[in-house]
């Protein structure tokens, strides 16, 4: 891939990082497996989630702090044992989880989940 | 001789004030026995006995006190005797050695007996008891026969009793036999002993054993006339021990003490010596003498003893008073008039050093000695002074113990001051006792101001009271007061209440408060109401309400998403363990909201074992299954490629074999026959 700055030396720098943006968006559009781009999808939901909760937390105040901390834990919980199914399933991964299929993977992400449930659910209080 | 018990009375009870008064530089005895003591003492050896045994302790234990018993227990001894028991004969003997004039008829079988019991094969005990009444009847024995039935019975029975016995029986063997290896034994004992922090002392086995050890260890020192190997300091831990006791549990253990007292206060080697004050130890001139009782263990008076003052010295500034001064004996009490040298008031050290006796034990003393005095009250003079000095003061003298006659005015314009000397009355000497204050007394109110007065560097007391300055202390309550000179000390024998004068406060009116409350400490006080914690402010509904909207809108975009995606449930395979999977998941998130709203942590877990090992199961297989599908999908395929390349190899090497001739013609069957599908 050819990076934007070796056209020309007089590049503008907003333009050289909106060039970058739309060949990222490009290429992750294409290469990127649809099983991946759901979890995507899914990752993005827990991040709003949490960025809505922490904004409220700042906005109006740490009321039911224990709430507040359960459910922010719960997002970032989540939003990490996503990442690692998405890891452990991606194919161009599967040279370092040669021990570890995607059934298995899937599986850990469930029982990882129910572990977070419970703890966050204790302490919602 | 006169009679022991008129000493015994003289020696008064002094033992607080000793422990009190007495400080230790060299180990000096913290308890001893007092005539109190010694007289109790007596009461229970004097108590009637019941048989030979009571009677021989009885007897023998009041021997030791020094007092006589009458001469009608030998009849008892007598009548109970019973000559076939060598403990009996004991008894019998050791008693009738005691009593004067009293006789046991011994036969030829007695004399056998005993003389039979004295072998290796009998206790220490037994031997102990025979070869005791063999030399109190005056029959003859063979000590070297004793001592080797000693030694063998103590390398036999290693206890401290024994040994003890040991020493008791030997020191009525003659002097020519071989007791030395019998008199090592007092030092292996001595090291047996257990030091109770540097204070007492004594063996494990108790009071008793102690005691014992401590007659028969100067039993057999004076025997064979060679010092006993205790140092001084053990002496009087021994002291300690023995006469920390004041009532006996049993006639054996008052016998003990009283045998043991006798010893240390006549053997040979050691004698402790109990000095005590007769009474407070304070000079004062109606009470010049120091007067101080010099004793043995057992409060018989030293007569023989000579005591002096080494030094004595004021407890602050260690300048010596007296040195070497000698007391002097007046009825078997050491007395020296100290007042004679005259001490200012105060404390001094004394260092009492008693001589006479090479013996003597613990004979050097300290003593805290207080000297008191009578206090006088030169020029008090009161003066009403005005603060802006415009005219003189004027000063009343007033003498003690009268009373000013006229009141004194102070406002606020004005200070009232007191000036006053304190001296020794005898002396003239200048006083600065602990306590000079200062009391106005409101009769009215019954309110109390207490001022202390300090003396200057010339021991000049001072005391000024401006009304403005105190006035908090007063409350601004104008009215008389009556002015009193407290005065107190230690050393002070005349402490003082002088009401000097009547003294008329006049404070501005408008501070003075409305009603005058007694100021007590012990009204009940305000109640407290205990505040609960409030509880937090909440946000309005509306507020969190809407949050609540933002908070999952989140998830109707994720729904977009994924509709957009493509992500469909068309894998979805129709078997009982994805069915049992996904009802399973389903119930344990279910059962993440019930612990939310009813349960607790324990039956969760249980719950979610039960349902958790089921959905397991149920998804292990479900996902097995998906994984074999994907693999076996992936497999076939390989396993056609392998085919298909494998009959091309085939064919290829078939006619290759063909051309060329193998020396062994290999059975060829094609492989594709072995694929199973």
């Amino acid at each position: 891939m050819l990076l934007p700055f070796q056209r020309g030396p007089f590049r503008g720098r907003t333009s050289v990082s909106l060039t970058l943006i739309s060949r990222f968006v490009e290429e992750y559009r294409s290469s990127t497996p649809n099983k991946l781009k759901v979890i995507d999808a899914y990752l993005l939901y827990i991040l709003l989630t949490g960025v809505f909760q922490f904004l409220y937390c700042v906005l109006v105040g740490t009321f039911p702090f224990n709430s507040f901390l359960s459910g922010f834990i719960a997002c970032v919980g989540s939003f990490i044992l996503a990442v690692c199914l998405r890891i452990q399933i991606n194919p161009q991964n599967k040279r370092d989880f040669l021990t570890v299929s995607p059934e298995r993977a899937f599986a850990d992400f469930l029982f990882a989940h129910t572990v977070l449930h419970l703890v966050v659910v204790n302490f919602v209080g | 001789s006169h009679d022991p018990s008129e000493n015994i009375l003289i020696c008064l009870f002094s033992l607080l004030v000793l422990s009190m008064v007495l400080e230790t530089q060299a180990l000096t005895p913290t308890h001893h026995l007092t005539t109190t003591d010694v007289a109790r003492l007596q009461a229970v050896l004097s108590q009637p006995f019941t048989d030979l045994k009571s009677a021989y302790y009885s007897v023998v234990g009041l021997s030791k006190l020094g007092i006589l018993v009458a001469d009608e227990t030998c009849q008892f001894i007598k009548s109970n005797l019973d000559p076939s028991s060598v403990e009996s004969l004991f008894y019998a003997a050791e008693a009738s050695q005691a009593l004067s004039g009293c006789e046991i008829p011994v036969s030829n079988d007695t004399r056998d007996l005993l003389l039979a019991t004295v072998s290796e094969d009998s206790t220490a005990s037994q031997i102990h008891q025979s070869v005791s009444a063999l030399s109190s009847l005056g029959l003859p024995l063979a000590s070297q026969e004793v001592v080797s039935a000693l030694k063998a019975r103590i390398s036999k029975e290693d206890n401290v009793l024994t040994i003890i016995l040991a020493l008791q029986t030997a020191s009525r063997l003659s002097q020519q036999a071989e007791l030395g290896d019998i008199l090592e034994e007092i030092e292996d004992l001595a090291a047996r002993l257990d030091d109770l922090s540097g204070v007492y002392l004594q063996f494990e086995e108790g009071l008793e054993t102690t005691a014992l050890f401590v007659s028969a260890a100067y039993a057999l020192s004076d025997h064979v006339d060679m010092e006993p190997p205790l140092k001084e300091d053990q002496v009087i831990q021994l002291v300690n021990s023995i006469f920390s006791k004041k009532s006996w549990d049993s006639l054996s253990e008052a016998f003990s003490v009283a045998s043991a007292a006798e010893s240390l206060s006549n053997n040979r080697f050691h004698v402790p010596v109990i000095v005590s004050a007769q009474g407070p130890a304070a000079i004062s001139h109606s009470q010049p003498f120091l007067r101080l009782q010099v004793t043995d263990v057992l409060c018989q008076p030293l007569s023989s003893a000579s005591v002096l003052v080494e030094s004595a010295s004021t407890s602050s500034s260690k300048s010596a008073i007296l040195s070497q001064a000698p007391f002097t004996l007046r009825d078997e009490v050491f007395e020296l008039n100290f007042m004679a040298s005259q001490p200012a008031s105060g404390y001094y050290q004394f260092s009492v050093a008693i001589a006479g006796d090479s013996r003597f034990v613990a004979n050097h003393v300290e003593l805290k000695v207080k000297v008191s005095t009578r206090v006088a009250i030169n020029n008090m003079d009161l003066s009403v002074v005005d603060k802006d000095q415009s005219t003189g003061p004027k000063t009343t003298r007033v003498e003690y113990p009268t009373k000013a006659k006229a009141p004194f005015m102070a406002d606020s314009h004005q200070n009232f001051a007191m000036a006053f000397q304190l001296v020794d009355e005898t002396t003239g000497v200048e006083l600065t006792p602990h306590q000079t204050f200062v009391r106005l007394h409101n009769q009215k109110t019954g309110q109390e101001v207490v001022f202390v007065a300090e003396p200057d560097s010339k021991n000049l007391y001072k005391f000024e009271l401006d009304t403005t300055e105190r006035k908090t202390e007063f409350d601004s309550i104008s009215g008389t007061y009556a002015l009193y000179l407290m005065m107190g000390d230690a050393t002070l024998e005349n402490p003082i209440l002088w009401n000097v004068a009547d003294v008329v406060l006049k404070f501005l009116d408008e501070e003075a408060p409305s009603t005058i409350q007694a100021k007590t400490l012990y009204t009940p006080k305000p109640e407290i109401q205990h505040l609960f914690r409030e509880p937090e402010k909440k946000p309005p509904t509306v507020v969190s309400n809407a949050f609540t909207a933002l908070v999952l809108s989140p998830f109707l975009l994720l729904l977009i998403l994924w509709v957009k995606l493509g992500a469909n449930i068309s894998n979805f395979t129709l078997s009982p363990s994805t069915f049992l999977f996904h009802i399973g998941h389903a119930a344990m998130l279910g059962l993440m909201y019930v612990y939310w709203t009813h349960l607790n942590m324990f039956q969760t877990m249980k719950y979610l074992a039960i349902i958790g090992s089921l959905t397991f199961l149920a998804g292990n297989r479900m996902l097995a299954q998906k994984a074999v599908k994907r693999y076996s999908n992936c497999f076939k395929l390989i396993l056609l490629l392998l085919s298909f390349a494998s009959t091309r190899m085939e064919s290829i090497l078939f006619r290759l074999s063909e051309s060329f001739t193998f020396p062994y013609k290999v059975h060829y069957v094609p492989f594709t026959h072995h694929i199973e599908n």
